[in-house]
């Protein structure tokens, strides 16, 4: 029976890689279009969507400027939020939680569509700078996750020690408060990253056709039919999540950001 | 402490704070607002829209525009192949999760987190390129239907009689299977895309299931499906309903996986406010009214979910 649950877990692992490996694979078309298994194996299309067309090396410096700036955004935000949180639980940080939280729980179309409105109205549509802003609003619930599990898992008589020999508030929370929740605040900036790359329908709707990221390029394109250069696009987005999580599990507890207890090993 | 509020640094926290707050409440409230405040305006021909007070665009939803002489429930339609599409997906999703997350969570710690890598890289990995990977895999020059053709799959299917039942499924052609577009291919692509979700979801409350519940089970001679079925069942019982719920929420906005794979008269509420808000209709007023239902819809999910939690939480 044993067996027979690991059998089960690599099946369900050889389905769930079953598309990717699929779009991956396509990339190495020579042709203009996709089949599978490839035609003629070649490695141009990389070379189109990193140095040669220019749509892809566009497409590609946006997705990038997004989201790094709405992952500091959102961990800039989610910090006091989150610190409030575990020093104080007062009111305010609870709404401002709960209110950050929002945007990420309800269907993304319905946010996007507000989100095109207000920026019609405030002047922000189609403007990088929405983009950043939107994405970052909408992932921030991410960093406030993790940042608050990183708070929880401080000692709080190592905060007590501090005080009783001296140390004021201010040195307490330089020394004992930041070092100790630093690896869950680069977690959370690189889920925000990570998600906001991928994300489609909110950029879709504050863009305004006025920029494209890559996810948006490709969507653009999905009437004319596949390209392989899209794929190429796909294992770029592919390999940096999978760089990013592992950075994370190798220097973060992944399996504790994930909620597993923290006291079985 | 009464310097505080003279201290600059003080003030300049309290400045930084204000700011947040406001922020906060201008960026996640204000959008909402305004897509019930535009639900009630109205669309004018030829040009955009305008402020206003109806309820027309209600009215339109749930009975259609010549209300009371005829009634027409295609949006409520609209809705309701919304809720079809992600309560299958969302729970076939659950379904098979479960037991692969069951598993995960009695691996050693850094198998987990290699594990967790995997299933974070393919979460996050944009419903864009799930959506094109699985239309290679569908479509009916490339993938599966040829697979099944080069085969003799398809020969022998039509052979045993069965290929007539798949036909009448809407999942083949005369000549040969076909997934595009159908049913099966749009619930399939939508549990692909909330696959990983579930087992990250999942995987919190079976990784703090208590092993001795079921070692002591196992002492007193219970079979591993006894002990599942009595033990482990019960004890998730809440976190399996609250995933499931979850994933719905999640799945009721899909826009890409149903456009290219739901056939033209199963579409979804998303894929008609993105052509009212955006596409071909211009319909301002109406995409928005069309999203406070789906808003309504959700959020009353997701209140379930809230007490389903709550309920588990309590001793």
């Amino acid at each position: 029976m044993r067996i027979g649950s690991m059998i089960y877990m690599w099946l369900s692992a050889l389905v769930l890689a079953m598309p990717i490996f699929v779009v991956c694979a396509a990339a190495l078309n020579s042709g203009r279009s996709m089949f599978f298994p490839p035609r003629e194996p070649t490695l141009a299309r990389f070379k189109e969507f990193f140095i040669s067309e220019p749509i892809w090396t566009e497409a590609l410096m946006n997705s990038i400027i997004v989201a790094f700036g709405a992952a500091s955004l959102a961990v800039l935000m989610a910090w006091p939020i989150a610190y409030m949180l575990w020093s104080s639980g007062s009111k305010l940080s609870k709404i401002l939680a709960g209110l950050g939280s929002m945007p990420f729980a309800v269907p993304p179309i319905v946010f996007g569509v507000g989100l095109g409105f207000f920026w019609a109205f405030t002047g922000g549509l189609g403007e990088m700078w929405a983009g950043i802003i939107s994405h970052a609003v909408l992932l921030m619930a991410l960093p406030i996750v993790t940042i608050s599990i990183g708070l929880q898992s401080i000692d709080r008589s190592h905060l007590n020690a501090a005080a009783t020999m001296g140390a004021t508030d201010q040195v307490a929370f330089r020394t004992v408060v930041l070092p100790q929740t630093i690896p869950y605040s680069i977690s959370g900036f690189f889920f925000v990253l990570v998600l906001s790359f991928n994300e489609f329908i909110v950029i879709f709707f504050v863009s305004a056709s006025s920029y494209a990221t890559v996810t948006l390029q490709i969507f653009n394109s999905l009437r004319n039919g596949y390209t392989p250069t899209m794929a190429v696009a796909a294992i770029t987005f592919l390999s940096v999540s999978i760089i990013v999580f592992a950075a994370v599990a190798r220097w973060g507890d992944l399996p504790r950001l994930m909620g597993a207890d923290p006291t079985r090993k | 402490m009464n310097t505080a509020s003279h201290d600059p640094r003080a003030l300049l926290r309290k400045t930084a704070m204000t700011v947040l707050t406001t922020f906060i409440i201008v960026l996640c409230v204000a959008p909402f607002l305004l897509v019930l405040a535009i639900s009630f305006g109205r669309k004018v021909e030829g040009a955009a829209w305008v402020w206003d007070f109806t309820f027309a665009n209600y009215q339109r939803f749930f009975v259609g525009t010549l209300w009371p002489d005829e009634v027409t429930f295609l949006y409520l339609q609209q809705l309701s192949y919304s809720f079809y599409f992600a309560l299958i997906a969302s729970i076939f999703a659950v379904l098979t999760a479960l037991p692969f997350t069951l598993t995960l969570s009695k691996l050693s710690r850094n198998a987990q987190a290699a594990w967790l890598v995997f299933i974070m890289s393919s979460l996050s990995l944009s419903e864009v390129f799930i959506v094109m990977g699985w239309d290679i895999l569908l479509s009916n020059n490339s993938g599966l239907p040829k697979l099944f053709r080069e085969t003799g799959l398809t020969q022998w299917l039509k052979d045993v009689g069965w290929f007539q039942t798949l036909r009448d499924w809407g999942l083949a052609n005369p000549r040969n299977v076909k997934f595009k577009t159908s049913d099966f291919a749009t619930v399939l692509t939508m549990s692909y895309l909330v696959w990983p979700y579930a087992v990250i979801l999942l995987y919190p409350a079976l990784s703090r299931l208590d092993p001795s519940l079921s070692e002591a089970a196992r002492t007193m001679g219970a079979g591993r499906w006894t002990i599942t079925r009595t033990v482990t069942l019960p004890s998730i019982r809440l976190p399996l309903l609250g995933t499931t719920l979850l994933l719905f929420v999640f799945l009721l906005g899909t826009y890409v996986a149903v456009t290219v794979f739901a056939a033209p008269h199963k579409q979804t509420v998303a894929v008609a406010i993105y052509s009212n808000v955006r596409g071909s209709n211009l319909n301002a007023p109406f995409g928005s009214a069309q999203a406070i239902m789906l808003l309504i819809s959700a959020s009353f999910c997701l209140y379930l979910g809230h007490l389903l939690n709550k309920k588990a939480e309590a001793p």
